[in-house]
This record gives C-alpha cells, structure tokens and sequence, in this order.
C-alpha cells in the first residue's frame, strides 16, 4: 500500500485532494446548473421537447453522481465515479455526434451536450476526460 | 438590467477568478485577501440580485422567470460555496475552486443580462 499518508486508520480520499477538489467544484457547477435548468423545462413545458429535457435531466442527474462519486472516499465512491463519469462520456460523445449530423434531433432546445457541449464552451467534452485520466490517476496500485 | 451594475459584476468575478488562479500559480493556500475578495463579490451580486428580484416581482416580464430567478440565486450561492469548500482543504488549489465559481458566476450573469435583454426592461 504505497498510499502517501501516515495515517492507516483514515485512509485519504484520493480523488477529493489536490486538484482533484477543482475538478470537483466544476463537476457541482454542471450538476447544479444542469438540473436546475432541466427541472425548470421539465416542470414547465416538459411536451415542447419532451426527448431534450429529459436527455438534459438525465445528464444532471449523471454530474451530480459524479459529483457525490469523486467528492467521496472509499471503493464504492470510487465505482460510482468511473460508473458516472464513464457514462457522462459516452453520453456526450453519443448525444455530440447525433446532434452534430442532424441538427435538431432531439427538438428545439440544445441539451448541455448537444454538439459536444457547444453552448458550454465544450466544457462538456473536455470534463470527463480529465475526470476519467484523474480517477485511473489517483487508484490504488 | 442596470447595465452598469452588470459591467461592475462582470469585472468583480473576472478580476476574482485571475486572484485565485494568481494564488494557485504562486502555490499560496486561500487567505484572507481571497476571502474579503469574494465577500466584496458576493455583496455585489447580492445587491444586483435583490434589484432584479424587485423588478421581477414588481412586474417586468422575462422569458422564463422561474430560470430567470434560478439563475439570481446561483449567482450569490456559488461563491460562498465554492470558498468553503476551497478552505475545506486549504492549499495552493483553493484559488482555482474559487476562480471556476467565478467563472461559473460570471456565465450565469451573461445568461441573466440575456433574458433581461429580451424583457426589454
């Protein structure tokens, strides 16, 4: 166990140190923002773009599990995170590239990862790829 | 929306992010001048927060309100957020969790001046 912490007992929380509590901080930006705006669309005027709000939603729910996964310690955080954070890769490069190839497939209204994260800077491509190279960074070998 | 105020909130949050990310790029942990920073920020947006909710509840029509008035409680709660958990763990990445609750702040003001923009107020 070549952990670089004295203390057995309370063993660190390997992705919630360092600059793995910046990565944190964006991730609850995104889960905040992202759920706030689907809840909104979802509770409003869920029938105008029933597929976008929902894919908006689902993504929300996919930063806030990420979120809670790389701010928690031990396996099962840990799991959670690669599960979360594995899924929100796929789901952007997914959702990108169909929205890509044909505009306005999922309705009117652009989802956080419409065109690989367009309208967020492509903050939503670049995310769970530092998320995926900080969880394979920080495990245990 | 008060243009004025926008510019100075815009400013706030654009010169806090370049505090935090000079912190970290010094390898200095968050102190005090962060934090009096943040308040000063935090103030800033309270107040513009407090004159859009009026104007809100006063009857100026925006597209979505509800967002609208989401998107005002946002901009003041991720700054104190943000600094907390920057202190949680007090070392040279402090800076940087407050300068993305800075830039994550100041997109959510650009998107509250763009509804405000549509309202024509």
């Amino acid at each position: 166990m070549p952990e670089p912490d004295e203390r057995r007992a309370a063993p660190p929380k390997a992705t919630a140190t360092g600059p793995g509590r910046v990565l944190i901080a964006v991730y609850g930006i995104f889960a905040l923002s992202a759920t706030a705006r689907a809840g909104v669309q979802i509770a409003g005027r869920f029938s105008e773009a029933p597929v976008a709000y929902l894919l908006s939603g689902f993504a929300g729910l996919v930063y806030i599990l990420a979120t809670l996964g790389l701010a928690g310690s031990g396996p099962a955080a840990r799991r959670l995170a690669w599960v979360a954070v594995g899924i929100e890769m796929v789901g952007v490069l997914v959702v990108g590239t169909i929205t890509a190839f044909v505009p306005g497939e999922f309705g009117p209204d652009d989802t956080v990862w419409s065109v690989y994260g367009r309208g967020y800077g492509f903050i939503p491509l670049i995310l769970p790829m530092i998320g995926l190279w900080w969880l394979r960074r920080t495990r245990a070998r | 929306m008060f243009d004025a105020l926008v510019i100075v909130t815009l400013v706030a949050t654009g010169a806090l992010a370049v505090f935090g990310l000079v912190e970290t790029a010094r390898n200095r942990p968050p102190g005090k001048p962060l934090a009096y920073a943040v308040y000063a920020t935090v103030a800033l947006l309270v107040v513009q927060a407090a004159i859009a909710a009026v104007r809100v509840f006063g009857g100026v029509q925006v597209p979505e309100t509800t967002t609208f008035l989401i998107y005002l409680l946002v901009s003041v709660c991720v700054l104190p957020i943000a600094l907390q958990w920057a202190n949680a763990d007090p070392n040279r990445w402090g800076g940087a969790i407050v300068a993305a609750g800075a830039v994550g702040v100041a997109v959510a003001v650009l998107r509250l001046q763009g509804m405000w923009a549509v309202a024509g107020a």
